[in-house]
């Protein structure tokens, strides 16, 4: 499958991108050893929190640049609770589709304008940090994309087991060996998992190794 | 230059010479035939593919009967490597590879893995050159094999193929040894006598001949195990038929390369410096991956770009309507950073901004002068949008 025009468009005149001054918020998800990395920054209403202005920076591909482009236009003008609602699958609808493979920097786009939102909410009393726990694993789960069909592994019940235990991190996975991207999956969830201080192990499982 | 495509990714395949293309016509119209006796048309062509061998064994300082068509390089690696392995699987079960190995050889020695064999992994150094003292301490008493590519793919390191041989002489039982010179062929002087291998791999697309069009250089006196069954067409390695038309594109691109070959090397040479002295000299933070001078291949550029990634740069070059190639994780098949550049001690970011430019005769300065103009400016562009890039610049203010 080939880049949609849309995805042309956007990764070769992307919107709102660039480093906004006295952010009120900011996020960077994603790191450079998995090939992409994207910065995202808020100016916040006070009295509406109406996203006002957003701005994104990416070290990454024409998904990921496209889609954090695409997602910067759905989340200005919107309060945090409405953007809260953006999701990767609506944007990949926006911007006609993606190839399976590519669907993971969509997912890092959108996580990083959540990240964003939710340091903003932090920082100003509007929730609590929360608690890691099993409910923290399964989210961060939800954000890792089986490249070959372009859906997240607990949709596609890959993961038939999660333990959590004193920063223990138990994951079975249902990946074959002769699955070439077990490998991929196993290192993305490592990824996503140990920028949390709490977690400490994470043993990861399949049924044959 | 907005008109035409600027292709300078000539490593994987090449564009077939238009003089190439007027010699394989007659083939596949009028004299199509197979070769066979007692008859005229078979006798034709027994007579033609006899003149194509010739041509190509010439190139190699080969005798005719010992080189073999094949379907294309990749066949020619697994009739020799099966076969080889076959016909020696008695005598040890130990055989030596590299790290940056095209992967033919690195895939042939996975599955001779799982066949029970033992493989050794000699590791690179910083400019992806294998040294003959690594070969040395790897050899053991049951070491059948050792295989490796003349010139690699990704960053044209040339590798000591007069030290090799040294090694594998003075070893105390015979060692086989296989050569993939597909990026070698037609862009150095490539002796199999001086060489001393057993068997050695070519193939045409890579010097303006057609796809699907290769030969394997057996030694005389070389045993390999039969890897295709069937009837023999054209040759008894590769059974079956075989294109007499793209034999004969084959044997009209090596005669247009190797009428000569001092002349291509030196402008392939010329054009590649140039290249690397206008990168080096317009576009900051950039790193040469691979070795500078007479030991890399007189085609092959590659370059770091630092705090962008190479899918985006390569997608831009192409709307520009330029094709190269990038080692970035993001342009792969398998999302992995290039396998050559990682054994070699580079980084994620350095794999995910590299580029690779590979040259033909058919390129010219200026397409280079626009491509680097280009090149430039997204990198200015991509540079902009870059966290990395602008957590750097940042801190320099």
């Amino acid at each position: 499958m080939q880049y949609s025009q849309t995805v042309l468009d956007h990764f070769m005149h992307p919107h709102n991108v660039g480093k906004l001054d006295n952010a009120d918020a900011e996020a960077t998800e994603g790191s450079p050893a998995c090939g992409d990395q994207v910065t995202m920054f808020l100016k916040v209403n006070p009295e509406t929190k109406v996203i006002e202005d957003i701005k994104f920076l990416s070290y990454g591909c024409a998904s990921n640049i496209a889609t954090a482009s695409i997602i910067t236009d759905l989340a200005k003008g919107k309060t945090l609770d409405e953007a809260k609602q953006i999701t990767w699958q609506q944007a990949m609808e926006e911007l006609g589709g993606l190839p399976p493979i590519k669907v993971h920097c969509a997912v890092l786009a959108v996580d990083t304008l959540q990240s964003a939102i939710s340091n903003y909410e932090i920082a100003h009393g509007l929730k609590e940090v929360p608690n890691f726990g099993k409910d923290t694993i399964i989210e961060e789960l939800k954000k890792i994309i089986y490249p070959k069909v372009g859906e997240d592994i607990i949709n596609l019940k890959m993961v038939k087991y999660v333990g959590y235990n004193d920063g223990e991190v138990i994951i079975d996975l249902n990946m074959m060996s002769f699955d070439q991207w077990r490998d991929n999956i196993a290192e993305e969830i490592r990824e996503h998992l140990s920028k949390y201080p709490e977690v400490k192990n994470i043993q990861i499982n399949f049924p044959d190794s | 230059m907005n008109n035409h495509r600027i292709y300078m990714d000539n490593c994987v395949t090449t564009p077939v010479a238009p003089e190439v293309l007027e010699v394989m016509k007659p083939y596949f119209l009028e004299k199509f035939w197979f070769p066979g006796t007692f008859i005229s048309t078979g006798e034709e062509t027994n007579a033609a593919i006899a003149q194509f061998k010739e041509i190509i064994a010439k190139a190699l300082n080969a005798s005719p009967e010992e080189i073999h068509f094949t379907s294309g390089g990749t066949l020619a690696n697994n009739i020799a490597l099966k076969g080889l392995i076959g016909a020696n699987a008695n005598k040890g079960r130990h055989i030596i590879v590299s790290l940056v190995d095209y992967p033919d050889l690195l895939t042939n020695a996975a599955y001779f893995e799982k066949q029970g064999f033992e493989v050794s992994y000699l590791e690179p150094d910083s400019e992806g050159w294998i040294s003959a003292d690594k070969l040395k301490e790897a050899i053991r008493p049951d070491t059948i094999l050792f295989m490796s590519t003349v010139v690699n793919h990704v960053v044209g390191t040339i590798q000591p193929m007069a030290d090799y041989k040294k090694v594998i002489e003075t070893a105390d039982h015979k060692i086989f040894w296989h050569l993939d010179a597909g990026q070698a062929f037609g862009k150095m002087h490539l002796d199999v006598q001086d060489l001393g291998v057993d068997t050695l791999s070519v193939s045409a697309h890579k010097i303006h001949g057609p796809q699907g069009i290769g030969a394997l250089f057996v030694k005389k006196g070389t045993k390999l195990s039969q890897l295709i069954h069937g009837v023999t067409r054209v040759d008894q390695l590769q059974t079956g038929g075989i294109s007499i038309a793209l034999i004969a594109g084959f044997a009209k691109a090596v005669e247009m390369t190797f009428s000569d070959l001092d002349a291509n090397i030196s402008y392939l040479r010329e054009l590649s410096n140039y290249l690397l002295e206008k990168l080096e000299s317009t576009i900051p933070d950039i790193e040469l991956n691979g070795p500078r001078g007479d030991k890399r291949v007189c085609h092959n550029i590659n370059v770091s770009i630092s705090y962008i990634e190479g899918e985006s740069i390569t997608m831009m070059l192409d709307l520009n309507g330029v094709t190269v190639a990038t080692g970035s994780a993001c342009a792969s098949q398998g999302l992995k950073p290039n396998y050559v550049l990682m054994a070699m001690g580079k980084n994620h970011i350095q794999s995910h901004g590299s580029m690779k430019f590979t040259l033909s005769r058919y390129n010219t300065k200026e397409e280079i002068d626009y491509t680097v103009e280009k090149l430039a400016e997204i990198t200015s562009t991509l540079r902009e949008r870059s966290p990395l890039y602008q957590a750097i610049h940042n801190k320099e203010r």
